[in-house]
């Protein structure tokens, strides 16, 4: 791989009080421009890992670079060029959806007029616009997802690392959500994409990573993982060989 | 001003945030005031019954009852069965009854002489004679229903035993002028007026001489139940705080980088103005709502910077403590269950619900560790002593720096909490 967005090397960590490693000795790397598909069962390791991307935790060892800078010691400059969509609609119900955005705009610190315009842009691509005034408390799951993505694609981050983006929407949304990150992708925008859904990996990423109980299973593009997984037609079936049947809780 | 726009939009869009915020401190400050004022009026405020079974039927009962008649407190109702006076204060229908034994206004009249005689025997001014049988004193007997407040009793007693002093020095003069103008026919009797002798001034000490403040129900009940509401900002701070944590929103807000301190700073300022307008309305409850139910009005001294800073100061500590709560428990339920039980332990140790003075010796030492102590204080200095600002000075440090400590402890856990 070239131009490496994101580096992550022999990153470990281990939780207060468990016996196993969260993440193990794990190391991976993602171009600028790709969309990473971060795919596990529960308790893989994923979250740990984003969030240790995010700098909200710190890794007992390795070490995160993201855009070229090292996570440990430029957490900050780093989350201003990275969107972070959480798997929680992480809005306030009681506001508007241009309340919302309006609000995490001025976080962002982008000036208002700017926000004005990317608000009706992005309300307008995710079919929200009408909406606009309306509490969000009011959203169907879809609408309310849709809402989620764009706030943290308001100041136009290079990175953009989703958490179940279409967890709970309906097919309708679930195709406008991932034709825009096809899109986004395709203006060098990289996305890491963290789901279960494997069918969605299957249709958008165009790069694989399956993780396992805290390590690096399998790397590469859909086609170099369906390689290394002989015998098996589709990605669910390389998931069930590389992981195992047994229900992770 | 992101996050100040934002709470406040969050706030009026929850009616129940806004209703505990504002109307329930004002129906508390009404109701404690209104409740606590009996207990507050001074006893000259009052009028209590008290039964006067007069037994003497003769000049000292009939001058009692002019002497009592003249007071403001007690309103003497007549009934000489002394069976029925002991049945109504036993069944509590009246405090306390006063009996004048039979013979009282003999007896005393003959004590009077003796002393008399025997002050004119030692000065030589008449002969001595013979000594009759030694008399026995008067004695009247006050009965009280054990009930009966002690600051009452010690009242009732008091004004008795004022009023039989005056009857008793008024007959011993008159008794001194018998005496006296027994050989001198023509020498006339005068009344005099003993009542102007010594008269005592009572003021309280503040540094306006002039102002008429005092501890009343109002004075008290305001100010301390303005505090308790203050800190109360704990339940709508740490409640929406930990809901934004559920929610994730406090997530995003953690991802968007340079967000820390204006979502902390702007979150203190609104709620630090929040608190401000409580006083404002709670104070303006005090002026001008308290006279239309009965109650005196709010006085608030001279010093109003002192009061506006006082009222930051408290702002600020019940701020920062809002804020620790918020930070460091994780379910509302902990928050706001420990939040509230812990205001109302430091309220009852602060004075809030009765004045430090009446505590045990050990709980006026711990008291002296709450911040709503420090803050009623204050109040205390500037509405009933109308104190210079120097002489709060102590107490507004204490609220600022718990105030600081509890914010920084609070960014302190935030900060370890996110990146962990």
């Amino acid at each position: 791989m070239t131009n490496a967005i994101v580096q992550v090397d022999h990153i470990t960590k281990q939780y207060r009080g468990s016996l196993q490693p969260a993440v193990s000795d794990l190391s991976l790397q993602i171009d600028e421009g790709s969309v990473f598909g971060l795919l596990g069962p529960n308790g893989a390791g994923k979250s740990t890992l984003v969030m240790m991307m995010c700098g909200l935790l710190t890794p007992d060892g390795g070490s995160i670079s993201l855009l070229g800078m090292n996570v440990k010691n430029k957490g900050a400059a780093i989350r201003k060029q990275v969107g972070v969509a959480p798997q929680e609609i992480a809005l306030f119900p009681t506001l508007t959806a241009y309340e919302n955005l309006f609000y995490f705009g001025r976080m962002y610190g982008l000036d208002a007029a700017v926000i004005r315009d990317r608000i009706d842009s992005y309300l307008t691509t995710f079919d929200l616009k009408e909406k606009a005034n309306a509490r969000v408390q009011t959203f169907s799951g879809g609408m309310k997802r849709r809402l989620n993505l764009i706030a943290a694609l308001l100041h136009q981050p290079k990175l953009i690392i989703l958490d179940e983006p279409t967890s709970g929407v309906d097919v309708q949304s679930r195709n406008v959500i991932l034709d825009f990150l096809v899109a986004l992708a395709a203006k060098k925008t990289t996305i890491i994409y963290s789901s279960h859904l494997l069918a969605e990996a299957e249709r958008i990423c165009t790069h694989l990573a399956i993780l396992d109980a805290g390590k690096l299973i399998v790397a590469g593009t859909p086609e170099q993982v369906m390689e290394a997984t002989p015998g098996n037609d589709t990605l669910e079936q390389v998931f069930l060989t590389l992981t195992g049947k047994n229900i992770r809780d | 001003m992101a996050t100040l726009y934002k709470e406040f939009l969050l706030l009026v869009r929850d009616p129940g945030g806004m209703t505990l915020l504002f109307l329930m401190p004002l129906a508390l400050v009404i109701v404690m005031a209104l409740v606590q004022d009996a207990p507050f009026r001074d006893y000259q405020e009052i009028k209590l019954d008290v039964l006067f079974a007069d037994l003497d039927h003769d000049s000292l009962g009939t001058r009692i009852q002019q002497a009592f008649h003249a007071s403001p407190n007690i309103n003497l109702v007549e009934n000489n069965d002394t069976a029925a006076v002991n049945d109504l204060v036993h069944s509590g229908e009246f405090k306390a009854a006063i009996i004048l034994p039979a013979d009282a206004s003999k007896t005393l009249r003959q004590k009077s002489n003796r002393v008399i005689t025997d002050v004119l025997v030692n000065a030589g001014l008449v002969a001595e004679s013979p000594r009759p049988v030694e008399l026995t004193g008067i004695r009247i007997t006050i009965l009280f229903d054990p009930v009966i407040k002690a600051n009452y009793k010690q009242v009732l007693s008091a004004a008795i035993e004022k009023i039989l002093t005056g009857i008793q020095a008024e007959w011993i003069l008159d008794e001194l002028q018998n005496q006296l103008s027994e050989n001198r026919p023509g020498t006339k009797k005068i009344k005099p007026d003993l009542s102007g002798l010594i008269t005592i001034d009572q003021t309280y000490a503040s540094e306006n001489a002039a102002s008429e403040l005092e501890l009343n129900s109002v004075q008290h009940n305001v100010p301390a139940w303005t505090m308790f509401a203050m800190f109360f900002i704990l339940y709508p701070l740490a409640g929406n705080y930990i809901k934004e944590r559920e929610e994730g929103s406090l997530l995003r807000l953690r991802l968007i980088s340079g967000s820390g301190l204006p979502v902390v700073t702007g979150k203190f300022a609104f709620y630090f103005g929040i608190c401000l307008l409580q006083f404002v309305l709670m104070i303006l409850v005090g002026i001008y709502i308290m006279p239309l139910i009965g109650l005196k009005a709010l006085i608030l001294g001279s010093n109003i910077t002192g009061i506006i800073i006082t009222a930051c100061s408290v702002a600020i500590a019940a701020t920062g403590y809002g804020t620790l709560i918020a930070v460091y428990f994780k379910t509302p339920q902990q928050a706001l269950s420990f939040g509230s039980i812990s205001v109302v332990i430091l309220s009852a140790f602060g004075g809030v619900w009765v004045p430090v003075y009446v505590m045990p010796g050990v709980l006026q030492q711990i008291s002296r560790f709450s911040p709503l102590n420090w803050g009623l204080e204050s109040f205390n200095d500037l509405f009933l002593r109308d104190a210079e600002t120097i002489l709060i000075l102590p107490n507004l440090l204490k609220l600022i720096i718990f105030g600081a400590v509890t914010l920084a402890a609070s960014i302190f856990i935030n900060k370890s909490r996110t990146v962990s």
